[in-house]
């Protein structure tokens, strides 16, 4: 599903030059659920920005389901993000003047999909994350669980090939943060491609396999026995 | 364009930051009503002008003899030039196609007397074309005709005020009136829009009254309108050949001013149309100066709300917005509060000249109004300056990286 190669990033910091990744080489098949792990600094985010297509990549190859991610431009990146990619955020990044199902339903909205149509994908997924009843509560009215819940619900809506979860439980308490890994695992199961980054062992167990990034390189690469949400709640 | 959700954000967006939108909205909403105000009132004044003059057709040439102010051709200064009938003939077969309406004029002092009632007027003596010259207005009867000309009928057509003085409540049409002791039929009563003091005129034939007078050919002036469809170069060439003619005619120098006086409205119009246009050229300018402080103050608020929501900006370009998307929901929203704000100040302004207009008793100031074509370019003003307003946070919302919306750690 992601082929990487040799994958260089550098940033301009003034005069200094700052080299975040080193020559990256990973990959991931459909159906994994992947944990990129490392302490900050250690160019998790920027590897996840670059496979997100929120950022280029100086130098490698980065494909995505057959299609080669290069030369994008602002209008074809967004084309890309909304068909291939789902994004899960640590701070959810809902819509705050817009309902749980008004905010499922944007990506779709990006999509052209026609009103009606819509809204009935976005009060579906939000039954698949057990929120159905929450469909016109504006996001202030709802629990950080629930918020992220809602996250996940569109981030699946566009029905991506990848979802990236960008931290998904570090706004969270443990409790809540399990019942949203249970929530991830769950849509893992059904056959989805799900990469985490994440700093906490915990959350990087209950993933198949986990990626250690350090000082811009991968130092481990592991595939792991699942530890089930389930069992934690 | 008429994507509801993108109606339903800006909606969203304006309802959570009422008083920020409220005060942007003012500058241009203030701009636009001062805007019809002044171009109200320009219009009021050029209508006042106008109506100063409506009681002669606006293409009216007056011909006015005087005493000749330079010796010239064997003659002395301050000889007293006298019009007459051959002029008129002789203007009539030399510009058969630069005049419409031609008529003599011979002012002379009477007593009426109706019954027991007398009084004293002007009777003015002319050709049946003066009807057109001044706007004569009939009310009954008719006015003089070839006929009464021809046969120096006495007859005479008199003015409201005068029917008022000599026959009160009786009715006038047919019955007789002695001026100065002769008696004349009275065949028509006029009215003029221009003020009360021609209505108290009286109008006779000129050839009854050159007969009376001498049985001369003598005329006092020379009343004329010109070829409609010209322009003011046209109509002023016009009379300078007029001039050029009768000058040479009366062997007046060319260069006298006193002897041979021609008045031509053409030339008064384009005065006013001079001063008025550029009452509006100054109004527009002024307002334009208003309306970019108006524009700059939405451009700025634009800056502001694009900078708020640049999370939600790089949300939405992370969940798959295209760059001209964003564009489009920034524009539109400058567009929109432009627009209406802009409308609200049209609507207030036009309904305060509509109410006060009215009002207003001076005679130089009348009707204040704006017409359609103000309306219709003040809304396409405010459509553009919402644009341009607009462009640039929105080029500027357009560059914000959805990397952002990531970065909140």
């Amino acid at each position: 599903m992601i082929q990487i190669k040799n994958l260089h990033k550098s940033y301009k910091m003034g005069s200094n030059s700052l080299h975040v990744l080193k020559g990256i080489d990973f990959s991931v098949e459909e159906g994994e659920l992947v944990a990129i792990m490392g302490s900050s600094g250690s160019g998790k985010s920027t590897l996840l920005n670059i496979l997100g297509m929120l950022d280029n990549p100086d130098s490698g190859d980065y494909v995505l389901d057959g299609v080669p991610i290069e030369n994008l431009n602002e209008t074809k990146a967004a084309q890309y993000r909304n068909k291939f990619l789902g994004f899960i955020f640590q701070s959810f990044n809902l819509i705050n003047y817009k309902n749980a199902m008004e905010n499922v339903a944007l990506p779709l909205y990006y999509q052209k999909v026609g009103r009606k149509e819509r809204q009935e994908k976005a009060v579906n997924y939000l039954s698949r994350v057990g929120l159905k009843d929450w469909a016109t509560h504006l996001p202030s009215e709802l629990s950080g669980g629930q918020k992220q819940r809602v996250a996940i619900a569109r981030a699946m809506a566009a029905e991506p090939k990848v979802l990236l979860a960008d931290e998904p439980t570090g706004a969270l308490d443990s409790k809540t943060s399990y019942e949203v890994m249970e929530l991830i695992q769950n849509i893992n199961d059904e056959g989805n491609t799900i990469l985490v980054v994440t700093h906490e062992p915990d959350i990087a167990d209950m993933c198949k396999r986990i990626v250690h990034l350090k000082d811009g390189v991968i130092v481990e690469d592991k595939k792991v026995k699942q530890v089930r949400a389930s069992e934690h709640v | 364009m008429f994507d509801r959700d993108i109606w339903v954000e800006i909606f969203n967006s304006i309802k959570n930051n009422k008083l920020r939108t409220f005060l942007t909205g003012f500058s241009v909403g203030w701009g636009i009503f001062i805007l019809v105000l002044l171009l109200g009132s320009v219009n009021g004044m050029t209508n006042g002008f106008h109506s100063q003059f409506n009681d002669d057709a606006t293409n009216s040439i007056f011909i006015r003899p005087g005493s000749t102010s330079i010796a010239y051709a064997g003659f002395e200064a301050e000889r007293r030039i006298q019009l007459k009938n051959d002029d008129i003939e002789y203007i009539r077969k030399s510009f058969p196609d630069d005049f419409e309406n031609i008529s003599g004029r011979m002012f002379r002092r009477t007593t009426a007397r109706y019954k027991s009632e007398t009084g004293s007027y002007t009777v003015q003596a002319v050709h049946p074309d003066f009807q057109v010259i001044e706007k004569t207005i009939i009310t009954k009867g008719r006015f003089v005709n070839t006929n009464d000309l021809v046969s120096g009928a006495k007859v005479a057509v008199i003015g409201r005020k005068v029917k008022e003085d000599l026959f009160k409540e009786e009715e006038a049409l047919g019955k007789f009136v002695e001026f100065n002791g002769l008696p004349f039929r009275v065949i028509g009563i006029f009215t003029d829009d221009g003020d009360d003091n021609a209505e108290r005129g009286i109008l006779a034939p000129i050839s009854t009254y050159q007969r009376i007078y001498s049985n001369t050919d003598d005329v006092d002036q020379i009343a004329l309108t010109y070829n409609s469809s010209y322009d003011l170069t046209k109509a002023l060439e016009f009379s300078g050949r007029l001039e050029t003619i009768l000058k040479r005619r009366h062997k007046v120098a060319p260069k006298d001013q006193g002897g041979i006086r021609i008045w031509n409205y053409a030339e008064a119009f384009s005065d006013i149309s001079n001063f008025t246009g550029i009452l509006d050229t100054g109004a527009i300018f002024v307002v334009m100066l208003l309306l970019t402080a108006g524009i700059v103050g939405i451009g700025n608020i634009m800056v502001f709300t694009v900078k708020e929501r640049t999370k939600e900006i790089g949300v939405r370009k992370a969940l798959g917005a295209k760059p001209i998307q964003i564009i489009k929901l920034v524009l539109l929203e400058s567009v929109f509060i432009t627009a209406l704000s802009g409308f609200m100040g049209l609507f207030i302004a036009s309904g305060i000249l509509a109410v006060v207009g009215p009002l207003i008793e001076a005679p130089a100031f009348k009707n204040p109004s704006v017409d359609f074509s103000t309306i219709l370019i003040s809304t396409i003003i405010l459509i553009i300056a919402g644009f341009f307003a607009g462009l640039l946070p929105a080029m500027k919302a357009a560059k914000i990286k959805p990397i952002v919306a990531l970065n909140d750690k």
